[in-house]
């Protein structure tokens, strides 16, 4: 017992120094900044809490009955000096969080588009679907299910909805900022990745059985292989046809990604509009039949 | 047709004969209340039961009956705990686990719903119906039929959330049922309809017992306890209920809605024909942020008189402390927002709602340092309800200081859903709620028993529960922070299995802390005679809640007390110094007025419970039976005019002096 505790204690050590990911290893711009405030709230906030927690011990222990301290002072129960300091110094750290805290949520607000000089921005439109993540490359008029190919050093913008099934969130964590995707509304996302490599995507917000597999793959490449992969999806793979599209809103986990060298005409907006505008009380996918969201 | 109205969409094929998890908890269930059954029969109990408990107007006998709710959906409730930690931590890599998503994803919902609706809020009004009377000077709360329908009414919630195990299925949408998941389309199902009447049931009563707390606080405190003289707990308390009155009718109409739009096929919160999804999520989150700190501002409360009692000092800054919790209140209701920061709001309603949620730092901080110079220069008696608060200050430090963190909007878009709010939401339950409510069921404990509970077994009982939850959920911090969601049932990336078999260890440290607290109650009954209390002061306390006997006679107070400082006993103590123990003042007694038990509150209960049922399965027919039931018993209550009775100076003499009798051997001993 005590062996496997000494080797699970081990691992977990070792795990901590090498396998990390999320915010503690960004490859982003936005990840890198919200990972340095993270560890700015925390620092400001240890300045009150580390105290608080030694003279929690330490009082308890010192001042205990059987230590027979002389110093008893069973009525005393107010300091207006002690009083003020300590609303005023937890009143000071977070005026200063709080400076801190306006200026970071509108750098970093999901919305803003990063600029970088001579660099356009790679658009992209993404539709949560049941349980796998669409995305639509507009401008070069491709598509693919849970693989997504970012160049480096390229802002991108992510427009988001949601196609028959419940509100999820998009989220790749070593880039940074995730975002609720919801039907019939459109929410943006602008990320900048700062180096090559393989990432994971995920879906954060709880949508169904399918939830625990609705990942996708992030390959971040450099322009030119971005532009080479555009042209082998382009070459290579069937489009995106309406009756494609249809077996996709069924419930379903795709475990390898799927490629399309083209996309129905105007589907993002259609989508948007199709929920916006909708009235009556049938579902707007009801016309697929029964769907068994209960399975993954 | 007949049948149809009759039962609904309710068949057979509703209890789940495939899985055999379900059907052993069942039949587990089935088996414990059998048994419970059989004994009450074996020693002919029943009579006595209905008397002296189900009928029951006694606060002291309700709180007793709200413990017990809660200690044994408790064990519901970590079951619950106990097979997802165990599954997490076997669905790694190409396994699946033993938990298929759609029962682990009914168990993550249950086991939210349980630990906030049917364990912590148990034991908080629990602990308040102990205390809150005997506290201020009063014989019983404003409206003692009234408290007695609150418990009933969050019994049958807590019962038919239970039911929900066996006679079909609970929900699988996640604790707060977010649309459009939780709409007909996508849950047609009956859990979702579970969880609505669960809540609303329950709601009820919860709504019912805050304006009951409330008229009893401002209406019925002793001559001489002036808002500014009432003991720390009973302010928490105050305003905890204020929070409850105006943050509880917004859960009942939201959840309202939602059953519209999935019964009658509206359109509120639906993601078409111009719901609005957001609406759903912006409305349960104006409830459900004031209800972390309805729950917490009591356990302050129990913090504040623990603090002063085993310090054997006055509380430090009462003034301030009272002032603290009156910010934490008001600010409780404008930063609701900070649980769907990602939902893309604005950068200034995000940054508003940032801020005004770390303002509640500050007062929470005062009111730690508070406690904390209570502390010092103090003569600090180590018993477990002290424990208990030391591993608050430290727990909650961490806590507090991750919801902080978590409070900065750009922070939170990386760690919202993942592991890392769960650890800290749980930090905070646990850590502030849980063992505040600890600490202050061990304080109270002889007060309403009349002894007290067994040292050892609890200072077991704390090793195991602190040590359980530090093992249980450090880790998952740090794999909140490497991208691990919440309510995940299975995951890919091996890497993240150490913690959760670590995590998986913690859970079962605290299952152990539970055998210790169950054994520390067995073990405490069986020794109740050495563990007895017999001055009714057992730990040299302040408030008035100690100046009479333990068990506190029904009646509380032979002559209602009358104060003119705060803590008042003690003062009292100090001046009666040499003169032995208090005594009353005088030996004359009079008749006392006393609320007579009714059934009314029962039935109108377990009446409602059939309905919520009945509306579960869309069964009309007993559905209205159930309604006009509860109407007709209500308006039967009504026109009895026979709810009051005295009990004579004899009886009153007597009880007394025995305890003055009792206390004097002691003394002598």
């Amino acid at each position: 017992m005590a062996r496997m505790l000494k080797i699970l204690v081990g691992c977990l050590f070792l795990i901590s120094l090498t396998g990390c990911s999320g915010i503690l290893d960004p490859k982003g711009i936005v990840a890198n900044e919200e990972r340095r405030l993270f560890f700015d709230t925390l620092a400001l906030m240890l300045i009150v809490v580390l105290p608080v927690i030694v003279m929690s011990l330490s009082f308890a222990f010192h001042y205990q009955a059987s230590h027979r301290i002389k110093d008893y002072k069973p009525n005393w129960s107010h300091n207006t000096f002690l009083e003020t300091l300590w609303w005023g110094i937890p009143c000071i750290i977070i005026v200063v969080l709080a400076i801190l805290t306006w200026k970071k949520t509108h750098d970093l607000d999901p919305f803003k588009r990063l600029i970088v000089p001579n660099q356009t921005t790679q658009t992209i439109q993404v539709i949560a679907l049941p349980w796998k993540w669409l995305f639509i490359y507009p401008q070069q008029n491709i598509a693919t299910i849970n693989y997504l190919v970012l160049a480096v050093d390229q802002p991108v913008e992510f427009s988001i909805t949601t196609d028959n099934v419940p509100m999820s969130a998009f989220f790749i964590p070593q880039l940074g900022s995730q975002i609720y995707t919801m039907a019939g509304m459109r929410t943006h996302l602008n990320l900048l990745p700062t180096s090559t490599g393989k990432l994971e995507g995920l879906n954060t917000q709880f949508n169904g059985a399918g939830f625990s597999d609705m990942h996708f793959v992030v390959d971040i490449v450099t322009p030119e292989q971005m532009q080479q992969w555009f042209a082998e999806v382009k070459e290579s793979s069937i489009p995106l046809t309406n009756d494609t599209y249809d077996k996709l809103l069924k419930p379903s986990l795709e475990k390898t990604p799927l490629f399309f060298s083209g996309v129905v005409p105007e589907l993002f907006n259609g989508v948007v509009t199709l929920y916006m505008n909708s009235f009556g009380t049938e579902h707007p996918r009801s016309n697929l039949g029964h769907l068994d969201y209960s399975i993954a | 047709m007949l049948e149809h109205l009759f039962f609904g969409k309710l068949t057979l094929s509703a209890i789940p004969f495939q899985s055999g998890i379900i059907m052993g908890a069942g039949a587990f269930m089935v088996l414990v209340i059998l048994a419970t059954v059989v004994v009450i029969t074996l020693y002919g109990k029943w009579a006595y039961i209905w008397r002296e408990w189900l009928v029951s107007v006694d606060h002291k006998k309700i709180g007793l009956m709200y413990l017990i709710l809660s200690f044994v959906m408790l064990l519901r409730g970590f079951s619950d705990a106990i097979l997802m930690r165990s599954q997490q931590a076997l669905a790694a890599g190409s396994s699946l686990g033993y938990l298929p998503p759609e029962h682990y994803d009914q168990i993550f919902s249950a086991h939210g719903v349980i630990m906030i609706f049917f364990v912590a809020m148990p034991m908080m009004f629990g602990l308040l119906n102990l205390v809150v009377p005997l506290q201020i000077g009063a014989r019983d709360v404003a409206f003692p039929y009234l408290n007695s329908l609150s418990f009933w009414l969050t019994f049958s919630a807590a019962m038919l959330c239970m039911a929900s195990l066996v006679i079909g299925d609970f929900a699988q949408t996640g604790w707060l049922a977010y649309p459009p998941l939780s709409e007909m389309y996508y849950s047609p199902t009956v859990g979702v309809d579970y969880f609505i009447w669960s809540l609303q049931i329950s709601g009820v009563g919860t709504l019912l017992s805050g304006i009951n707390f409330i008229v009893t606080i401002i209406k019925m405190r002793c001559k001489g306890m002036t808002l500014m003289k009432m003991p720390i707990f009973v302010w928490s308390v105050l305003c905890s209920m204020i929070l409850i009155v105006l943050a509880f009718p917004v859960l009942t109409v939201t959840l309202a809605l939602l059953f519209l739009d999935r019964i009658f096929g509206m359109h509120f919160f639906t993601d078409f024909a111009g719901g609005n999804v957001m609406m759903y999520i912006n409305l349960i989150w104006a409830w459900g942020h004031p209800e972390v700190y309805i729950l917490i501002l009591p356990a302050f409360g129990v913090f504040s008189e623990v603090v002063a009692t085993f310090s054997q000092k006055t509380l430090f800054g009462y003034a301030t402390m009272v002032w603290a919790i009156i910010v934490i209140a008001f600010l409780s209701f404008i930063v609701w927002v900070h649980h769907f920061f990602t939902m893309g709001a604005s950068a200034n309603v995000n940054s508003f709602f940032g801020i005004a949620t770390m303002i509640i730092a500050v007062p929470t901080g005062v009111k730690i340092f508070n406690w904390l110079f209570t502390m010092y220069l103090g003569r600090i008696i180590l018993a477990t309800p002290m424990l208990w608060v030391i591993a608050f200050f430290t727990t909650f430090a961490i806590g507090g200081m991750t919801g902080v963190m978590m409070a900065v909007p750009p922070v939170d878009f990386q760690v919202h859903n993942s592991l890392f709010l769960v650890a800290h939401f749980h930090n905070v339950i646990i850590g502030g709620v849980l063992f505040g409510y600890f600490a202050g069921i061990v304080y109270w404990f002889p007060k309403a028993t009349g002894f007290k509970l067994d040292e050892r077994w609890g200072k077991w009982a704390f090793i195991f529960w602190v040590l359980g939850f530090y093992v249980a959920f450090m880790p998952l911090y740090v794999m909140g922070l490497n991208g691990f969601m919440r309510r995940v049932n299975h995951y890919t990336n091996v890497m993240f299995q150490p913690y959760l078999i670590v995590a998986a260890i913690g859970a079962s440290f605290i299952l152990i802390g539970i055998f210790l607290l169950i054994g520390q109650l067995i073990v405490s009954i069986k020794n109740r005679q050495q563990l007895r209390d017999c001055t009714g002061d057992p730990w040299n306390a302040r408030t008035l809640e100690w100046s009479v006997a333990s068990p506190a006679p029904v009646y509380n107070f032979a002559h209602l007390p009358v104060v003119d400082e705060r803590d008042a006993f003690w003062v009292h103590k100090e001046k009666t110094i040499g003169e032995g123990h208090v005594r009353p003042k005088n030996l004359h007694f009079q008749p006392i007025h006393m609320p007579k038990n009714t059934p009314a509150g029962f039935l109108i209960g377990i009446l409602a419970g059939i309905t919520g049922f009945a509306l579960v399965w869309q069964m009309w027919i007993p559905g209205v039976i159930g309604f006009f039931g509860m109407i007709v018993t209500a308006i039967a209550r009504t026109f009895d005019t026979d709810t009051n009775y005295y009990i004579d100076e004899k009886t009153v003499k007597e009880t007394e002096l025995a305890h003055l009798r009792e206390m004097i051997e002691c003394i002598g001993k």
